[in-house]
């Protein structure tokens, strides 16, 4: 059985249960390789359900929501959220747990088995103007990419997601429910970021300055993250005004900077606030520095082990000193 | 927001200030800052007409916040909220500016240090326009002290607090009080006995009305605060009803297994049911349950057998748990003597007639093994050397800090040598001899006068030559290499904080300085307080100290332990951190971060809502700000210290002026 069946069993037994309000997953988009998240009430409608590379959002950014109700388009009433996660997402899940954001005992955790999402900038790029709905499925390293009635096989590196390409977590750290196998995990050497390291401060500044500057102030990085879930975001507070809401390079640099700041330790690269910015810019780029340093100093590594406290909730006397700049 | 009347004070501190700012520059600087009313200069602010000429504006003039431009807060912010209240002010209405340490002492140049006042003062009058007024609360307090650590330290703070009227708990881990000091043989420089001076302070430990001893006993937790403390200690079972036990000894004459002998260094056995020593207080036997055939196999009870008819003894005892209600603690918790083991080139541990300052205690002590008879292997020593230092002074070892009892129990079992064997070599090597008590240099005077050799080097190997021991060093006088035998080889070993007390010191928040012994608030001016309120620290725990340093430092924090008690009510933090409600998510990061336990999350109404927030217990609060670093939506704050007060004088000392 392939994943969208599996899930669409698991989703039927999942909805019939009384304690279970909704479930939240992944539905065909309305055009060319989009998928929309969708909230089901009844087994009934577990056929919309689908899973594929193309479900790339992490969903877990719902839960902190005061209503999801408005995403279902009606009351949902109270009982617990069924949720389809991958691993990565689960990691999501995992800080939220740490952090109080969410209760365990409130949600029942349909896990995917996930070998990897595409980079829907690189599909699109690859496999330009598709309206029509197309499909894409994985399997031993190929991408099989099915629009405008052909079937084209793509090495799947060339178009996933990278953090699929460096993902040590495809078995989801936490679930009730799971769909299919975990593929072996690729080891994280962190090679991306060694190479940014390595630049002289000028082009880091150089680079910075370009990539900040086209900043529009749109905030979909902070609103798509899941935990950036504060219901009143210092950032956009007016007194005290930490961040000047004028869309400058110094004041977009201060407002992406207190952002990785926010994250580090907390940020589980499911770089959801890269894929939603319109302006293209690399923001896992610094939260992955972040993943890299708090592990060198502090041998962490958010929302790896779901019974493990938040970083910034420990304190060692024997903790690294160094500092984070 | 009302507007303020600010009144600025500028101290010239003599010459301290004003040598390198300029006081008059900044004066009419001041002057023209918002909302500044006043702004005035004199010679010593601190002094009672600097403070008048403050009391006399806000009456005068109606000012209603003031910034002193003097020290640094930590010396005379106290100074001047008085002044305030005195004027009827509200003492929280105060800004000090620190142009002291910061300015004029830092700096050379006076045109820099003037214009960085300028900046401190801006700093300080645009936040004291933000302060408002704070009330200060109480709490009551329970009249009652615990002590923990029954050394001579505990037993004389105990006393004097108990004398004060006072109940106090003393908690003691071992099976009787007494401690390190019960072991010495003699003290210096005076020669008493020890056992003798200190056995009636132990009974008046058992025969005070206001003292309850809890022996074998440990704390094992501690919550709440200062007049509030609420205790845990686990009473490790005796195995024998501490109340029944008339210590007649009959049990342990047919208790047939042989343990190593504590209180004598491990030099002589006893049984596994005992007292461990004549003197034990509380006079009761205990059994060894690591030792104990039957708590061990199962089987036995014999001495149950013995004590039928005052059935004392319950070899089925279990650890209890005993709550105490106490109003303030005194920690002390004593040393550890240096393991010379861990000095492998003096050889301890592999030749027999290498032993410690400790060991020698016992073994020339009436009470030892020997029955006070100087015998080693059976054989009076004819050389005898002593090695200073050992595991002191010694950065190898990762103890920088000098013991301050070798010297002199060296020079004193130098001199007990001499009394039992007066044809005897004896030669003590030292690196400097510290004789700075009082008496001290006096009795080491003579016991040079005894024919006592001191050598001035480190011993760097003690090996085996034919039946004697060889000690190699280098004379740092003559400046030669020399070897002198011995038949006796005595370490000086140091003291090092007890390890057991590392537990305990986590559980009262109690820092450590770098040598691992406990940390004083400040090392003049407060030197038995520590950074939580109503601990208070009493002899060895603290640093190296010999006995009439110990007991007078055990009453000083007596007294100190006293002042809540005998006051009935403490005074609570008030520049507390608050919630801002509707902010907050309820991450509890803060709960985590907070050092006091002041903070818990809660469930609340928000704006018509239940929710998690985040709650702060004020009287817990110790205004440190950790909470604020860590909270990602600014929902807490500190008090006196708001991120919209932090970033008014960010702005203002940003400014040129």
């Amino acid at each position: 059985m392939d994943a969208t069946s599996t899930l669409r069993s698991i989703a039927k037994e999942v909805l019939a249960r009384k304690d279970v309000a909704c479930l939240l997953g992944y539905e065909q988009g309305s055009y060319g390789f989009r998928v929309a998240p969708c909230v089901l009430t009844s087994p009934k409608e577990v056929d919309r359900l689908i899973f594929s590379p193309l479900c790339v959002h992490n969903l877990t950014n719902y839960l902190t929501l005061e209503n999801i109700g408005l995403l279902a388009g009606k009351d949902i009433g109270k009982g617990k959220i069924a949720i389809v996660v991958k691993g990565c997402d689960s990691r999501a899940l995992a800080m939220l747990m740490a952090e109080n954001g969410i209760e365990r005992d409130k949600l029942v955790v349909i896990g995917v088995c996930s070998p990897g999402v595409a980079d829907m900038k690189k599909l699109e790029k690859r496999f330009p103007n598709v309206v029509d709905k197309a499909a894409v499925a994985l399997s031993n390293g190929t991408l099989k990419v099915t629009c405008g009635g052909k079937t084209e096989e793509v090495p799947a590196d060339e178009l996933l997601s990278a953090k699929c390409t460096r993902c040590k977590n495809k078995l989801p750290v936490i679930y009730d429910e799971l769909v299919g196998e975990p593929e072996e995990g690729r080891p994280d050497d962190f090679a991306d970021v060694s190479e940014l390291e390595a630049q002289n401060i000028e082009a880091k500044q150089q680079k910075w300055q370009a990539e900040f500057s086209k900043c529009i102030r749109c905030y979909a990085c902070r609103n798509v993250c899941p935990l950036c879930y504060c219901s009143d975001c210092v950032l956009d507070r007016l007194r005290p005004q930490f961040v000047r809401r004028s869309v400058t390079y110094p004041d977009n640099l201060l407002f992406h900077i207190t952002r990785a700041f926010h994250l580090a330790g907390r940020c589980i690269d499911c770089g959801e606030c890269a894929r939603v910015c319109p302006q293209d810019i690399p923001l896992t780029e610094l939260n992955r520095k972040f993943q890299k340093d708090v592990k060198e100093l502090f041998e962490y590594e958010a929302g790896v082990d779901p019974e493990a406290q938040a970083l910034f909730a420990t304190f060692r006397t024997e903790d690294a000193d160094e500092g984070i700049l | 927001m009302s507007t303020k009347r600010i009144g600025v004070y500028i101290c010239h501190c003599g010459v301290n200030i004003a040598q390198t700012v300029g006081i008059e520059e900044l004066k009419s600087f001041a002057a023209t800052l918002p909302q500044v009313k006043v702004a005035e200069n004199y010679m010593y602010m601190c002094s009672e007409p600097g403070q008048e000429l403050i009391r006399k504006d806000i009456k005068e003039k109606k000012l209603n916040r003031i910034v002193v431009v003097a020290c640094s807060p930590r010396l005379h912010e106290p100074t001047f909220r008085n002044t305030l209240v005195s004027a009827g002010l509200n003492p929280y209405c105060l800004e000090i500016a620190n142009v002291r340490e910061q300015c004029s002492w830092v700096h050379k140049d006076k045109k820099v240090a003037t214009s960085k006042a300028k900046s401190v003062v801006a700093a300080a009058v645009t936040k004291v326009a933000l302060l408002e007024p704070l009330e200060e609360k109480e709490v009551s307090v329970t009249k009652t002290a615990m002590v923990v650590g029954g050394g001579i330290a505990g037993i004389q703070a105990a006393l004097d607090i108990a004398d004060s009227g006072f109940k106090t708990y003393l908690i003691e881990k071992e099976p009787s009080i007494g401690g390190h000091m019960m072991q010495l043989d003699k003290t210096f420089p005076t020669l008493d006995c020890s056992a003798c001076i200190l056995t009636p302070k132990m009974s008046d430990i058992k025969n005070h009305p206001n003292i309850e001893l809890l022996a074998y006993s440990e704390v094992a937790d501690v919550k709440g605060f200062v007049g509030n403390f609420k205790v845990t200690v686990k009473r490790k079972p005796r195995y024998i009803e501490e109340a029944i036990c008339n210590a007649c000894g009959t049990c342990a004459k047919y208790c047939s297994i042989a343990i190593i002998d504590r209180y004598n260094e491990g030099l002589s056995k006893l049984q596994a049911l005992h007292i461990p020593f004549p003197q034990a207080i509380p006079a009761a036997y205990v059994v060894d349950p690591e030792e104990c055939r039957y708590l061990k196999e199962g089987t036995c009870r014999q001495c149950e057998q013995v004590c039928k008819e005052l059935n004392a003894i319950n070899l089925d005892m279990q650890e209890e748990s005993v709550e105490l209600d106490v109003g303030t603690i005194v920690v002390a918790t004593g040393f550890d003597v240096f393991d010379a083991n861990r000095k492998p080139e003096l050889g301890y541990g592999r030749y027999e007639n290498v032993i410690t300052g400790m060991e020698f205690e016992r073994v020339v002590s009436a009470a030892g093994p020997n029955q006070g008879e100087l015998l080693i292997n059976g054989k009076k020593p004819k050389e005898v050397v002593f090695i200073q230092c050992v595991g002191s002074r010694d950065k190898t070892v990762g103890n920088e800090y000098c013991s301050r009892v070798c010297c002199m129990y060296t020079a004193k079992q130098a001199h007990l040598v001499r009394e039992k064997l007066p044809d005897a070599k004896i030669t003590i090597f030292y690196i400097d001899v510290r004789a700075f008590g009082k008496g001290y240099e006096e009795f080491y005077d003579r016991v040079k006068g005894e024919s006592v050799y001191y050598r001035r080097g480190n011993v760097s190997e003690v090996y085996k030559k034919g039946d004697k021991l060889i000690c190699r060093a280098e004379d740092t006088l003559l400046g030669k290499p020399i070897e002198v035998p011995a038949d006796l080889v005595v370490l000086a070993v140091g003291i090092q904080p007890s390890a057991g007390a590392r537990e305990l010191g986590k559980l009262l928040k109690l820092s450590t300085s770098p040598d691992n012994f406990f940390l004083e608030a400040h090392p003049k001016l407060r030197p038995v307080d520590t950074g939580s309120d109503g601990v208070f620290l009493a002899g060895c725990c603290q640093g190296p100290k010999d006995i009439p340093d110990t007991v007078a430092q055990a009453s000083a924090s007596a007294a100190k332990a006293v002042i809540p008690l005998a006051q009935g009510k403490v005074k609570t933090e008030t520049m507390v951190a608050r919630v801002h409600e509707q902010a907050c998510r309820a991450c509890g990061y803060c709960v985590e971060a907070c050092p006091y336990d002041a903070i818990e999350l809660q469930l609340q109404e928000v704006n018509g809502r239940e929710k998690s927030v985040a709650v702060v217990n004020e009287v817990l609060c110790k205004s440190c700000g950790a909470c604020t670093g860590v909270c990602f939506s600014g929902a807490i704050q500190q008090t006196g210290f708001t991120d919209d007060q932090i970033l008014a004088v960010i702005g203002a000392i940003g400014k040129e002026y």
